[in-house]
């Protein structure tokens, strides 16, 4: 069985825990889904079992501290520390799906959106001057600034877990959207600044829109044939 | 981490073997056969780490399998380097539980 399927699984035998143990459960479930590098499908694999376990308990009465104890946190570590790490061919992939995607909306946007400018509203040129080294330079810091990003915004879901006081959502909103609007503003920004070099090509500018989708059309099988994200 | 609990784990291990020896076992059904022999003390979660460390030191396989239930459980059986970490760890615990026991009954004292 595949993690995906122990996922879809799991979200359906989940509604069957009592209220208090639903929560419980589920900060376990964020806490250790969010610890990276770990091997999904053991991951997956012990996360059904304690589910089933705490089905079963319920069922006879059992208290969730019963079984793990009063210290959740210190549990799911405990267990964390035994979860094998993912294998690299699988990060590779990950990565690799991540990039085309990334480079293919871009291209995508860019591409349509000049487009159209240009053919509707006579704005810009339908020749784009792609200046290569600021391209790819330009590439590869969003790709870390996303790297970042990701980081980042895990690292805050995995800490709201295990908080016995639920913190404001107006403040959480906030901390999100100062979060993300940092991150979109320095992609932004670096796009901005960002000085023409190495050698330049001109471009009609379809032919971003044209790669892009693309490239999305093979991000979309690679997930297909190697079941990705879903 | 404790001496007590250090050892508890190393005892641990060699029950959970021998109890997946005897047959095919998933999760829940390992902590009740557990503290069915009186191993109360031992909360039910602790096997779920001890059973990832196994199948790390590939002693034991899980597959998961419909179960009678109905839902799929993760089923678990020795592999064949399993059986021989058992053997071993009876041999060690044969060898050192009656000297312990003696040890403890008569308070230290030479017979």
């Amino acid at each position: 069985m595949n993690a995906k399927d122990i996922i879809q699984l799991n979200n359906e035998q989940r509604e069957k825990l009592s209220e208090e143990n639903l929560q419980i459960y589920e900060d376990m479930l964020i806490y250790i889904r969010l610890k990276s590098n770990k091997s999904e499908q053991q991951t997956e694999e012990v996360l059904l079992e304690l589910l089933d376990h705490m089905l079963e308990a319920q069922a006879e009465g059992k208290k969730a501290s019963d079984i793990f104890g009063e210290d959740y946190k210190g549990y799911c570590d405990e267990l964390i520390k035994e979860i094998p790490g993912e294998k690299s061919s699988t990060i590779a992939l990950f990565l690799g799906f991540i990039i085309i995607q990334f480079i293919a909306i871009i291209s995508f946007v860019h591409g349509a959106l000049g487009f159209a400018l240009h053919y509707f509203f006579e704005l810009g040129s339908d020749i784009f001057q792609l200046s290569l080294g600021k391209g790819f330079t330009i590439i590869i810091i969003d790709l870390l600034i996303l790297y970042l990003f990701v980081k980042v915004v895990l690292k805050w879901i995995q800490g709201s877990a295990f908080k016995t006081k639920k913190p404001k959502k107006s403040l959480e909103f906030f901390q999100i959207w100062l979060i993300s609007t940092t991150f979109i503003g320095s992609m932004v920004l670096i796009g901005y600044f960002m000085p023409d070099f190495g050698l330049t090509l001109d471009i009609p500018i379809i032919t971003f829109a044209v790669i892009g989708a693309i490239l999305y059309l093979i991000s979309i099988i690679l997930n297909k044939r190697y079941r990705i994200t879903k | 981490m404790t001496l007590r609990s250090q050892l508890l784990k190393g005892i641990l291990e060699g029950c959970i073997l021998a109890i997946i020896d005897q047959q095919p076992t998933y999760g829940y059904e390992l902590s009740v056969k557990l503290q069915g022999f009186g191993l109360t003390d031992v909360s039910e979660g602790s096997i779920y780490p001890i059973l990832l460390r196994l199948q790390k030191e590939d002693l034991i396989q899980g597959t998961l399998q419909k179960s009678e239930a109905g839902p799929k459980r993760k089923y678990y059986h020795l592999t064949s380097e399993g059986k021989k970490a058992l053997q071993e760890f009876k041999l060690h615990w044969n060898s050192i539980k009656p000297p312990v026991d003696k040890i403890m009954e008569k308070g230290g004292k030479y017979l």
